[in-house]
């Protein structure tokens, strides 16, 4: 044999390089290049949204800053006091329905009624009267702030104007354009110096309440009695607090800055949404917040007991032929579009649920009878129908995994098929059960479609005073809010921004509530026998 | 002593009774589930069939499924009440002398149909999934047939993982941000094939890696044991075996995409728009123009025209349209998987 140099492998071929890739290298790269799309596109996700939200919380502060240099702080200190009166005098026309009730239900009837209420009406007609003075002071003083408000903002749009010529190369249009700087410790001054008369009105006041509480009219039915008496304690500690206000007037700095961590603030907890209004604009998430939980939390209530209750009889339960077909059918339902089941919450199920709960047999349950018919349960109803074909899913899935070899050996130790599946099978799948139901929460608390049609789109934080009747208040939402104003508002505004923020809130959300369903699946598995 | 009792002794007449109440519980929720969603589906396609089909030939109304909206104008005329929509309306007010200062009362989008709508969506659909089809299943072939398990990988499915809990609504202010207002493509059907794409890349993603690794590594070795590379193998022995799987797993996303509304709101929905998406003057102007959508037809005539019998129909029959045209597509995706399941048993 003569060896003539290595043998040839059998397999070599000719490689094209490019840029030092073998075609195989190029395509691999190529794939790869595309399963970090993901990862891209959340990066840009986070980018987007902070890009777009972060000016929120300078253009915030800067608008809390002018609530103080305008004097609009100082008019709502006044204006609480007028609110917690405005309380007082509700009071006492709740009572005078109670009142009203009795008697009329009584021999005598409506007129007899009536009648024996005149002193007490008179009563609560000067009561109510009582803060006329102090309303008086707060309009004017309203309009002194708004005036200077006013002012700050013509000015703000002139300076804009002015650079808008100059950089358009309009000098000349631009110097005539006048801009006044204002003066805010100038301007308010009146508003500083009526702090004087406040005092005044609030003497006043003060006598006339005492005075008002020390007499009260007798009670035109025995047993509002106490609540006569508990109305005069809460005069009292009105009138307690009223040098409490005169001193935050006092010591109310217009000049102090304001903090940067207030503007955050001020959004996190910020117990108001409110936008375009003519005196302040409120950006505050908690009502928005409360809102989604609370929608959320009926959803799931409705949604856990029937998802997880389906998954266990499918997959326990059912025999193969009703699997076959409730398996499918379930999943079905997952495609139903949202906007469709919306718009049947309108058509239908609104007007549904108002009129079952008119029914006088099922008073009894908080809220009902309630008159309107988009609220907080007409949207939890119909997203616990989004939410059971994902907790369904899923806990099917995780009930599928649990071991073979547990509910056999249950089985035969003689254990029943219920009890093999409440105590042997549930148990091992509860981690996937619970990683199911949290995913189910995410889509729920970001389902927009069902709630911006359905939940009522109130912007205030629910009564939660009233119990479980909470639930059929109309509420707004953090994803409804984004939907129903983002196509309103001005690019750039701070308005804009803070949908935004809004939206990053609502990712960081459901990035929490995903990476926790991973964390229990993962951390609480059965190791695979 | 007495006998020794364990746990699981023979159960008593009532106690077997309680079994099979809480038994009877779990089939109640179950059935209450299936009810629910049927009643749903029944109602707006009982409803909805009243716009959609009518009784003479061609049973079809065609009216309302090939034209685009108009407003419904109603009034009394000659001691009965007549309907019209706005082209028939005008005509009527030209051809009698008295009618012209008839008083109507109207109802916008409310007569005509909802063509432009059918068209946008099924451009939008066609065009986002072709979109997340491309690079979703490109991904699945990395993290499948290339990917070894390592960090950056695991990084990479916790990434898919997150992607796919994203609320839709935050997809939409991203397209918004990004293609919108950043690339400056307007509110366009470009912009809206990528939210769209995006937001259902993870669905194709996870259902094509399953198709994949669904084809038994036998084939692969095969391939490779022959001197094929790996693109040879993926492109000879797997992918064509993965592919029914892909497709028909993918058309669940599909229905997810057509479903969604919040995306589209400010990226590709126009409330209203006269011409149709084909009619540009310019090839460009193809990609750059919004369009109506069904989603989004649905959320305007539901919420900003009032509720009333001649109302009714539209807002019916768009649900219905567009329902019957969604679940056709999740129940063939469902249908073909479980019956492609049963076949490739490898």
């Amino acid at each position: 044999m003569s060896a003539t140099g290595p043998r040839p492998t059998l397999f070599v071929r000719r490689r094209l390089r490019f840029l030092g890739l073998t075609p195989d290298d190029a395509i691999r790269a190529f794939f790869g290049g595309n399963a970090v799309v993901a990862v891209v596109v959340l990066a840009l996700i986070t980018y987007f949204l902070v890009r777009e939200g972060a000016g929120f919380f300078g253009q915030n502060r800067r608008n809390l800053e002018v609530y103080r240099l305008a004097g609009l702080e100082f008019v709502d200190h006044l204006r609480a006091q007028e609110e917690a009166h405005t309380a007082l005098t509700r009071r006492l026309s709740e009572l005078r329905l109670k009142a009203f009730a009795r008697l009329s239900a009584g021999t005598d009837g409506a007129e007899a009624a009536e009648r024996a209420l005149a002193v007490f009406d008179a009563y609560a007609e000067r009561f109510g009267a009582a803060i006329d003075p102090l309303r008086a002071l707060g309009s004017e003083l309203a309009e002194v702030a708004t005036g200077i408000k006013t002012k700050f903002m013509v000015n703000e749009d002139r300076k804009e104007e002015r650079r808008q010529l100059i950089a358009e190369g309009k000098a000349g249009e631009a110097a005539r354009v006048g801009v006044v700087p204002v003066d805010f410790a100038a301007e308010a001054r009146p508003l500083l110096a009526a702090r004087e008369r406040h005092r005044e009105v609030n003497r006043v006041l003060a006598t006339e309440l005492l005075a008002l509480q020390a007499a009260p009219p007798a009670p035109p039915v025995p047993e509002l009695r106490d609540l006569l008496e508990r109305f005069g304690a809460e005069v009292r500690s009105y009138v307690a607090e009223l040098p409490a206000i005169e001193r935050r007037l006092e010591t109310w700095d217009q000049a102090k800055p304001v903090a940067a961590g207030e503007a955050l603030r001020a959004f996190l907890f910020g117990r108001q949404w409110l936008t375009a209004s003519f005196w302040q604009d409120w950006y505050g998430l908690l009502p928005l917040l409360t809102g989604s939980l609370l929608v959320a939390g009926v959803a799931l209530t409705l949604a856990v007991p029937l998802g997880v209750g389906a998954a266990i009889y499918v997959n326990q339960f059912a025999s193969v032929r009703e699997q076959r077909v409730v398996k499918p059918a379930i999943e079905f339902i997952s495609a139903f579009p949202s906007v469709v089941l919306g718009f049947f919450g309108i058509a239908v199920l609104g007007e549904v649920l108002r009129q079952v709960s008119q029914l006088p047999w099922l008073a009894w349950v908080p809220g009902f009878p309630f008159s309107e018919r988009l609220n907080v349960l007409t949207a939890g109803c119909l997203l616990a129908l989004i939410a059971v074909p994902t907790i369904f899913t899923l806990a099917e899935d995780a009930l599928n995994n649990v071991p073979r070899a547990l509910p056999e050996a249950s089985l035969a130790l003689g254990a029943s098929r219920l009890q093999t599946t409440l105590r042997i099978v549930f148990p091992a799948a509860l981690s996937g059960i619970i990683s199911a139901v949290l995913l189910g929460l995410g889509r729920v608390i970001g389902e927009t479609m069902v709630v911006l049609l359905c939940a009522g789109n109130r912007i205030a934080i629910p009564d939660f005073t009233q119990g479980l009747g909470v639930m059929v208040e109309p509420v707004h939402t953090m994803t409804g809010i984004i939907a129903q104003e983002m196509g309103e508002v001005v690019r750039g505004s701070i308005h804009y921004r803070a949908l935004f923020m809004v939206g990053l809130v609502l990712f960081l959300l459901s990035l929490a509530i995903n990476f926790l369903a991973q964390r229990i699946l993962r951390r609480y598995r059965l190791a695979p026998s | 002593m007495s006998a020794p009792t364990h746990r699981f002794t023979p159960r008593s007449g009532a106690r077997r009774l309680r079994e099979a109440v809480v038994v009877a519980l779990f089939r109640a929720a179950t059935y209450a589930v299936l009810l629910a969603g049927g009643g749903v589906f029944a109602d707006i396609l009982y409803k909805g069939s009243r716009t959609v089909f009518q009784a003479e030939a061609p049973f079809i109304n065609t009216t309302f499924l090939f034209s685009s909206p108009e407003s419904l104008h109603v009034f009394e005329w000659e001691g009965r009440r007549r309907e019209m929509g706005d082209r028939e309306f005008r005509a009527f007010r030209e051809r009698e002398p008295g009618a012209a200062d008839v008083r109507a009362e109207s109802f916008v989008y409310s007569a005509g149909g909802i063509w432009p709508c059918i068209a946008g969506t099924l451009l939008l659909v066609a065009g986002a999934m072709s979109l997340a089809l491309a690079v979703g299943v490109s991904s699945a072939v990395y993290l499948s047939e290339y990917a070894r398990d390592g960090r950056f990988i695991r990084f990479v499915r916790l990434a898919i993982l997150n992607l796919a809990g994203v609320p839709s609504i935050v997809f939409g202010l991203f397209g918004f941000g990004m293609f919108v207002i950043f690339f400056g493509w307007n509110v366009s059907l470009i912009a809206g094939w990528f939210t769209l794409a995006f937001m259902v890349l993870p669905v194709v993603i996870t259902a094509s890696e399953e198709a994949l690794k669904a084809v038994p590594q036998g084939l692969r070795a095969a391939a490779l044991a022959l001197g094929a590379t790996r693109w040879q193998t993926i492109r000879t022995a797997v992918l064509p075996y993965a592919l029914p799987g892909i497709l028909t797993s993918s058309i669940l996303g599909i229905a997810r995409v057509a479903g969604e509304t919040a995306p589209i709101m400010f990226t590709a929905a126009y409330v209203v728009r006269d011409r149709l998406p084909w009619e540009v003057e310019r090839a460009v102007d193809f990609l750059f123009q919004g369009v109506m959508a069904l989603p989004y037809h649905i959320y305007v005539v539901s919420s900003k025209i009032p509720q009333n019998e001649y109302t009714e129909r539209v807002q019916y029959g768009t649900a219905f349209v567009f329902l019957l045209l969604v679940a056709l597509v999740a129940a063939a995706s469902i249908l073909l998987r479980n019956r492609l399941r049963a076949r490739l048993r490898w």
